[in-house]
């Protein structure tokens, strides 16, 4: 075999070179600081929440949560627009535009949710988390917080314009006062839907690492229960529909139906994340707009308490899903 | 060819084990020289040889990794890892077992990602049941499986991995870019990873397990899917990870024969057991021998030799000639010159350690292996003398 003898040394030769040209570079050790977990997860929630808003990310991936949250802006600038013309606020705090807050929401925690949870799902970077100075909690909590906070940022930031373009109208400070007091519900409504928002959607995203199917799956749970909501309270909504006069007949007393009607009317309210928020809104004080939700009353609580179940279940579940997956 | 030796020169370009071993000249080769006698060959390797000087020391320096009775059982009475005792010495230590012996699992116990049923193990001197932590900042891990992002370019994911490992933004990146063009990716490192070769994601993969400057790296079939090539060069970048970084590497393979050459130690498991854990020179000490290759003359080289008192064996188109010291690489070498044969290839065969294990395998019960099966009683071996 003489190529061997004579690719042997040259090869050999060869890549010694190579090794002592490397070596002159040299390995450096890293003798600077470490940073702590505590750090390290506030590193993975920034990186998580720039990655929501596809920064860090090629432009396709700005693109539709900059639409989502141009939408979202588009009252608040009309509404600026109206009132430098004389006209008093047009669109509420607290309340804001609903049927596009809720349509425009399910869209940006559809397509956002999974690109926090269901890439490194998909491309099994997982692991390498897990071999990092961290917990296995600490991951899904970065991403939680991330996503609470990315979408803080869709519901807080049209407020601050409304209220922005609300105070450059108005003129003395007890006027301007009172847009701030306006405000405020409407950031702590803001605050609710953000952070039941992301738990939901962060928990049915986690649970496949297809992002497509992932974001059926979230917006086919908003949309889904939403629509259920909305033909139950409808159904249920109807004051002297088609159940009033049957249960008349029935010999029961009228009141009682009245009643009735109105508590299944309320509980029509639970089936969706963003009934409840309405229900809880109107509970907590919040303007009854007639159309839409039944205001809840009393029953407000229920409503509160069911959020919260749903949100702890969900972020129990996104654990209990990393933990499995830490051991697999 | 049908591969004798499994140390060819060719195969094996700049593997330690060639530049001691490859093509001998005859006396530049300390390893060879001392071979025979493998307590006179420990201390002359330590010129200009620092890991292999600290792995002659292997059992007086502090181990990387302990494990005591190391046992996980998982749900469904699967026993994963049987009591497993075992020490690690610094350098590049080849975990090797069948798939399914219990590396990944030894792994994951190591990185306290799961815990063991009972047992201990400490890493570095950390334990890896309540130290878990602590461990995974100073050990790096390259996971067996894809596990990069195909649509971020290398330098965006070791950064960002070299975050998570506690590095401070400036930092990780100028880390980052160090460790990618360590593993040779300097070039490449502003594509995305999808669009890499198998070999290039596998540098990333080393990459970013470098990136939080390691003390250990834990690597899990690092050559997994990778061309023969690839294979090499993979395996020669860890060597010199191992030679001049100074950090500490535990190999996990399948594949005995290709990592044998680039480890100061061998710990053999099967069925969760130790089947054996030494250095690698105790693997092969007692199986010292030279290779000789010759175009033509096979036969008088064969008759002369005996002559000369050696005991060539006939091994395929070559002769395999025991090593009793620097003086037979003299007498080969004048035998060839006087028979004026076409020498073509003369190189120190190292017993495959693959045979030892098989062997090993059928004469000692896994568990009570620790002790060495006499390699000398191999077939192969006798053969070679």
């Amino acid at each position: 075999m003489p190529a061997d003898t004579s690719a042997g040394p040259a090869a050999a030769a060869g890549a010694t070179a190579a090794a002592s040209v490397i070596h002159d570079l040299g390995y450096q050790r890293y003798d600077g600081p470490r940073l702590g977990r505590v750090q390290i997860v506030r590193a993975l929630a920034w990186h998580s929440f720039r990655s929501a808003f596809g920064l860090g990310r090629g432009a396709k991936a700005k693109i539709l949560p900059l639409i989502a949250l141009a939408a979202l802006c588009l009252p608040a600038i009309v509404n600026a627009f109206a009132m430098s013309n004389g006209n008093p606020r047009v669109v509420p705090y607290d309340t804001y535009q609903p049927a596009l807050r809720v349509l425009v929401m399910t869209v940006f925690v559809a397509v956002q949710a999974p690109e926090l949870v269901s890439r490194d799902l998909r491309s099994r970077v997982l692991p390498l988390y897990f071999a990092r100075p961290i917990k296995t909690i600490d991951y899904p909590l970065a991403k939680y917080l991330a996503f609470t906070a990315a979408c803080l940022v869709m519901m807080e930031v049209p407020l601050l314009l409304l209220y922005a373009g609300s105070i450059a109208n108005v003129h003395g400070g007890a006027a301007v006062w009172a847009q701030t007091r306006a405000l405020i519900p409407g950031l702590l409504v803001g605050l609710m839907w953000a952070v039941v928002l992301a738990a939901i959607s962060l928990f049915l995203a986690s649970l496949t690492g297809r992002r497509a199917l992932a974001t059926g799956a979230v917006a086919i749970f908003f949309l889904m229960t939403f629509t259920l909501a909305e033909i139950l309270i409808a159904a249920e909504g109807q004051p002297l529909g088609s159940q009033g006069p049957q249960a008349v007949q029935n010999g029961g007393p009228a009141q009682p139906v009245i009643a009735a009607s109105s508590l299944a009317e309320k509980v029509s309210g639970l089936f969706s994340p963003f009934t409840l928020f309405d229900g809880v809104r109107m509970w907590l004080g919040g303007t009854d707009p007639a159309d839409g939700v039944t205001n809840p009353g009393g029953f407000g609580a229920v409503y509160a308490l069911v959020l919260v179940i749903i949100t702890a279940l969900c972020l129990a579940g996104l654990a209990a899903r990393y933990r499995k997956a830490r051991l697999s | 060819m049908p591969h004798p030796a499994g140390v060819a020169p060719g195969a094996d370009p700049a593997g330690r084990r060639s530049r001691g071993g490859g093509i001998v000249t005859v006396k530049g080769d300390a390893r060879g020289g001392g071979a025979w006698d493998p307590r006179a060959m420990t201390p002359s390797t330590g010129s200009g040889d620092p890991p292999t000087a600290e792995a002659a020391a292997g059992n007086a320096a502090p181990a990387v990794i302990e494990a005591t009775a190391l046992t996980k059982v998982y749900p469904g009475d699967v026993t994963a890892l049987g009591g497993l005792t075992v020490r690690f010495a610094p350098g590049v230590t080849g975990l090797i077992g069948a798939n399914g012996a219990g590396k990944s699992t030894l792994i994951k116990i190591l990185l306290g990602l799961v815990a063991p049923t009972s047992g201990s193990a400490t890493v570095l001197g950390h334990d890896c049941v309540a130290g878990g932590e602590q461990i995974r900042r100073v050990v790096g891990y390259m996971p067996e499986h894809d596990c990069l992002p195909p649509d971020v370019s290398a330098t965006e994911f070791v950064t960002h991995m070299g975050r998570m490992t506690g590095l401070p933004a400036t930092a990780a990146r100028e880390r980052a870019a160090e460790a990618l063009r360590h593993v040779g990716l300097h070039e490449e490192r502003y594509r995305q990873i999808g669009t890499y070769s198998t070999g290039m994601k596998q540098r990333v993969k080393l990459a970013q397990a470098l990136a939080g400057d390691p003390r250990l790296l834990l690597l899990d079939e690092p050559t997994n899917g990778l061309d023969p090539a690839g294979r090499n060069a993979m395996l020669e970048l860890i060597e010199r990870i191992g030679l001049e970084f100074g950090i500490s590497i535990v190999v996990a393979s399948h594949l005995l024969g290709e990592i044998e050459r680039i480890c100061d130690h061998l710990v053999a498991i099967e069925g969760g057991r130790l089947l054996r854990a030494d250095t690698i020179d105790s693997f092969t000490r007692s199986s010292q021998t030279l290779l000789i290759e010759v175009e033509e003359g096979l036969a008088a080289l064969h008759d002369e030799l005996i002559r000369r008192g050696l005991r060539p064996t006939a091994y395929q188109r070559s002769l395999l000639v025991p090593i009793g010291g620097d003086a037979t690489y003299d007498t080969v070498r004048d035998t060839v010159a006087d028979l004026g044969l076409p020498l073509s290839r003369m190189e120190q065969r190292r017993h495959q350690v693959e045979e030892l294990f098989r062997d090993s395998d059928a004469a000692t019960q896994p568990g009570s292996a620790l002790g060495f099966a006499d390699p000398s009683a191999t077939p192969e071996a006798a053969d070679a003398r």
